[in-house]
């Protein structure tokens, strides 16, 4: 079990030191909300914010969904949980942030829970990883008990749906959704500025609630975000209505993984998928 | 408010009641669903469900749906003069409101009507539908997100309902508060007469939920309305509360409280309407003017605007703080800020 107390010593120490150095202009982390059960995100500027600073297991907001906030140069420093280290690999790759402006406070956890449901976030709803895929500075021990669960098994059931059933399934659940916009405000690789829904030149989608609009808006983005998502869960954990949104993300990073041997944001070096070619690619698509 | 005899119901026969108020007209009341309940035109009277705390979004939505057509019409070859939308309503029975629910409404019609301007949509929806209140259980604690306390609203205030519920162990009572309340009651055959100790444990009820229950502080409407006008330029504090904000419109979707919307003609497959739609201050293309000025770029503007809106704006132009502290947007955020901390830390900054 992960000893959450134990890496929220070692956060506020480390964020207190670089806040203190002046190496970082800012520390992306976790504060108090309304009890300790809704840790909020914090972004700590001085040493006595380092203080307020908390780590337990409802912190699973994507603290990589902050950092374009910040302009161009900023240097940063965030705790990086596995999927939060993942969308910062991604934001690297697309050149959105630079590697230099960023120390990463790595934190090993499994047992996160959402504070909404208290169900335990595991490769279900998530990638299912316990470790950061990159850090600097690593706030606890690695984690390395138990077999790694594969982040697709989820989709089996829904696999065997055919063509028909899973468009019913779909348009059942895109039926009740409300246009908040949670799951893309939520999603660390969703930054565009304008998103596409709010372009009124052309208009790409109604803004009014109907299922063909929020067709449109949730196909796009789940196209937007083939080969990006780096299955935080985010998404469906911000979703009012409980639209299990991660089924279509881990379907399209299944479909990418084989076609491409390639999960999103696993590597620095990679490639984007998206952005790649090589002769060797699978033509699984064009038969 | 006047003195009209009590009539109770056991609650495992509330569904006679529903079936007779489903035979007048249209019935609402909060079912079950999937993340938390909801208010739903109930078309079984076995789905209504009154062990709720509060619904996940507001009954608002009676009211002012998220969409309404004021206009339809037909493009191309086949088409039509625009014809406009006839509500047609039939009677509505609001069945088992909150009470900082029901104060929602009196806050919503200052803006629909009352202040003059008549919103014809809400104010015909509000005059067809008849409110029947219903206390929160006191024997169970307030869910720690809420703070209607604050806005000085108990957990068992009968004002504003038409007809107002108490749970009396497995009975419900149930008391007329308006003319309108009291003659829908008469008429119903199935309720049993209250007698005189049903109108004490009732009196005793509403006098119960005066008791603070939820999150309280000390809260003037002028005094916060002053403070927000002092610290809307303090930069440090509203950057601190937005940190965490994603700028999501999930606080304003739920929150009863909330009235923006946007009017746009939309048309697919040459099928068009004028529409109005919820919008939100929380969204970056609210404020997008056509020239491509935004006046609002920053999260913590939006932000900004909706406290005080809420808190400043809304007392200023009509002495009412357009909250009721039930709790929506705290339970519904998906970085869990909390609109109570917002503005007690406003005290403090």
């Amino acid at each position: 079990m992960t000893n959450f107390k134990h890496i929220e010593e070692n956060l506020k120490k480390e964020a207190k030191k670089l806040l203190e150095a002046g190496s970082v202009a800012v520390v992306l982390a976790y504060t108090e909300g309304m009890d300790e059960k809704h840790p909020q995100p914090f972004a700590a500027q001085s040493v006595a914010d380092a203080d307020k600073i908390i780590f337990n297991e409802y912190c699973n907001h994507n603290l990589a969904r902050y950092i374009i906030r910040y302009a161009p140069g900023t240097k940063i420093a965030l705790a990086v949980k596995a999927a939060d280290s993942r969308a910062v690999v991604v934001l690297i790759q697309e050149e959105k942030i630079k590697r230099e402006d960023l120390i990463l406070l790595g934190i090993p956890a499994d047992g996160m829970k959402n504070s909404k449901t208290d169900e335990i976030i595991d490769a279900k709803t998530t990638g299912g990883l316990a470790n950061p895929v990159i850090y600097d500075i690593l706030l606890g021990e690695e984690i390395h008990t138990g077999k790694p669960v594969s982040p697709y098994t989820v989709l089996e059931q829904y696999e065997k749906m055919d063509k028909d059933a899973r468009f019913a399934f779909w348009k059942e659940q895109f039926d009740k959704c409300i246009r908040c916009y949670a799951c893309r405000k939520a999603c660390p690789m969703c930054y565009c500025d304008p998103c596409f829904i709010d372009q009124s030149k052309p208009r790409w989608a109604v803004k009014s609630p109907q299922s063909h609009g929020n067709l449109m808006y949730h196909l796009t983005r789940f196209q937007h975000l083939a080969g990006r998502c780096i299955d935080c869960g985010e998404c469906t954990r911000a979703c009012p209505v409980d639209i299990p949104l991660y089924l279509f993300h881990k379907f399209v990073a299944k479909e990418c993984e084989e076609m491409f041997q390639q999960a999103a944001g696993m590597k620095i070096d990679d490639k984007p998928v998206m952005v790649d070619f090589r002769v060797e690619d699978s033509d699984k698509i064009l038969e | 408010m006047s003195d009209s005899a009590l009539k109770k119901i056991a609650i495992d026969k509330i569904n006679d009641l529903a079936a007779a108020l489903m035979q007048k007209g249209t019935l609402i009341a909060p079912v079950r669903e999937e993340k938390g309940s909801n208010f739903r035109e109930i078309k079984n009277p076995q789905d209504i469900y009154l062990d709720y705390d509060n619904t996940l979004l507001s009954p608002k939505n009676i009211f002012f749906p998220q969409m309404e057509d004021f206009v339809n019409y037909q493009l191309g070859k086949d088409a039509t003069p625009a014809k406009p939308v006839e509500l047609n309503l039939k009677p509505a029975f609001l069945f088992g409101v909150r009470p900082c629910d029901v104060r929602s409404f009196a806050i919503m019609d200052t803006h629909f009507y009352a202040v003059g301007i008549i919103d014809p949509y809400w104010k015909a929806r509000r005059d067809a539908t008849t409110i029947i209140g219903y206390a929160f259980d006191l024997s169970k604690p307030a869910d720690p997100a809420d703070f209607y306390n604050t806005l000085g609203i108990g957990a068992a205030d009968p004002e504003g309902s038409d007809i107002f519920m108490v749970k009396k162990d497995k009975e419900l009572l149930l008391k007329g508060i308006t003319p309108q309340g009291e003659a829908l009651l008469n008429g119903l055959t199935m309720l049993a007469a209250g007698n005189a100790a049903d109108e004490k444990y009732f009196t005793e009820y509403v006098k119960k939920g005066k008791e603070p229950r939820t999150r309280m502080m000390c809260l003037d409407d002028k005094t916060i309305a002053k403070k927000y006008e002092q610290i809307f330029e303090n930069t440090e504090y509203w950057t601190r509360m937005a940190d965490g904000c994603l700028s999501c419109g999930i606080c304003t979707f739920v929150c009863p409280t909330c009235y923006c919307f946007d009017i746009c003609d939309e048309d697919i497959f040459r099928q068009g309407a004028r529409r109005r739609i919820w919008d939100a201050c929380m969204f970056t293309d609210f404020t997008l003017e056509a020239s491509g000025h935004n006046p609002r770029t920053k999260v913590y503007q939006r932000l900004r605007q909706k406290v005080c809106h809420k808190y400043s704006f809304s007392v200023r132009k009509y002495d009412v703080i357009s909250c009721v502290g039930c709790g929506r947007c705290t339970r519904s955020c998906p970085v869990n800020i909390d609109i109570y901390s917002i503005v007690s830390e406003a005290m403090k900054a």
